[in-house]
């Protein structure tokens, strides 16, 4: 089965598959849930223009990743300085002695800042294997493919990367969860 | 012997291949420090994949980018002759110019040929150069002609100049 970028029904249908996996990985790119949509709506935008055509619906969400997950990098690469002076703003002094309760310490701001700043404090090339592990869900071999690397590499990145999020979640003001 | 934290982390990804799969739930079945290892690092993993935006937020989005996109997208094919987008490759442009050019330089090369029909086509601009057309610019004369023989005789005379005249080619009077 040929899916065919500019056939709306494939279209559609590849597009409701993917969004909210691309918002997803985009979002923890750029930490912006309106700037990851721009970027979002810019990789479909892409994905009509170029009017290609995909073995299956793996690859054509592969694609999608790959673009959209290099146009977030861009963002964040050609913005580093704005972005810091929304950060300094952002940043207040917190205390962060919270309890651990399940759902509710999900939702917990404290937790999503602390993660994030963890996420960020990782390596490139584990940051990106985490990310894409964590939030679009997939697989080692769709991470493989998507990067460019082995199978087995993804695995041992992954796994030093949680390693590494374990450290540093932990040191944190000795949160144990 | 318990089991590395590589592993787990893989199984717990379900990415665990057989022979592997099935010893580490042996030995997580009376093992209680990788059984606690192992509830450690879901939670490390729920945490992790807690944080984002909300699914309500999303499926928001996506209706509302959809839309964006197809008027984009696939609402084009109704534009008129006119709006669509012409899209025309670099060579086949320079093939029409060098045509283009072909062709002018041609039309000039051909009716050179037959000055009655090249002033058939191209205006005429040249006037008759005639005695009443040519205005001289300047009308003070500058040349020896201008003055008399008794004029240049008195200005050489003013400057001391001994001068002789003689006359030649003149015939004698009859």
């Amino acid at each position: 089965m040929e899916i065919r970028s500019t056939d709306q029904s494939d279209f559609r249908r590849v597009y409701n598959e993917c969004y909210a996996l691309l918002m997803k990985i985009c979002y923890h790119i750029v930490y912006n849930i309106d700037i990851a949509q721009d970027l979002v709506q810019e990789a479909f935008e892409r994905f009509y223009m170029k009017n290609m055509s995909f073995p299956s619906d793996e690859d054509a969400k592969y694609w999608l990743i790959r673009v959209s997950k290099n146009l977030a990098l861009n963002h964040v690469r050609k913005n580093k300085r704005e972005i810091n002076m929304v950060e300094k703003v952002k940043q207040m002094p917190t205390s962060s002695s919270y309890v651990v309760d399940g759902v509710k310490e999900l939702a917990d701001k404290e937790t999503i800042k602390e993660v994030r700043a963890a996420i960020e404090m990782l390596p490139d090339n584990l940051k990106m294997v985490i990310t894409l592990k964590e939030y679009g869900d997939l697989d080692y071999k769709a991470i493989g493919k998507i990067l460019g690397i082995s199978e087995s590499n993804v695995k041992v990145r992954v796994h030093r990367a949680r390693k590494k999020l374990e450290e540093l979640l932990t040191k944190e003001d000795g949160y144990v969860y | 012997m318990c089991i590395d934290d590589g592993l787990l982390s893989s199984y717990l990804d379900g990415e665990l291949s057989e022979p592997y799969k099935s010893q580490v739930e042996e030995h997580l079945s009376y093992c209680t420090a990788c059984q606690n290892r192992l509830e450690k690092l879901k939670k490390l993993d729920s945490i992790i994949k807690g944080v984002g935006p909300s699914d309500e937020e999303l499926t928001q989005r996506q209706e509302q980018t959809l839309s964006i996109l197809e008027k984009k997208c696939f609402s084009q094919k109704k534009l008129g002759f006119w709006r669509r987008k012409l899209e025309v490759s670099i060579p086949s442009m320079v093939t029409a110019a060098a045509g283009i050019i072909v062709v002018f330089i041609g039309s000039f090369a051909l009716f050179g040929h037959s000055g009655s029909n090249t002033s058939d086509i191209m205006p005429s601009f040249s006037a008759q150069a005639g005695s009443e057309n040519v205005h001289l610019v300047s009308t003070r004369e500058q040349g020896l002609d201008a003055y008399s023989l008794e004029e240049i005789m008195l200005y050489l005379d003013s400057k001391g100049y001994n001068v002789d005249i003689s006359i030649k080619g003149l015939k004698p009077i009859e």
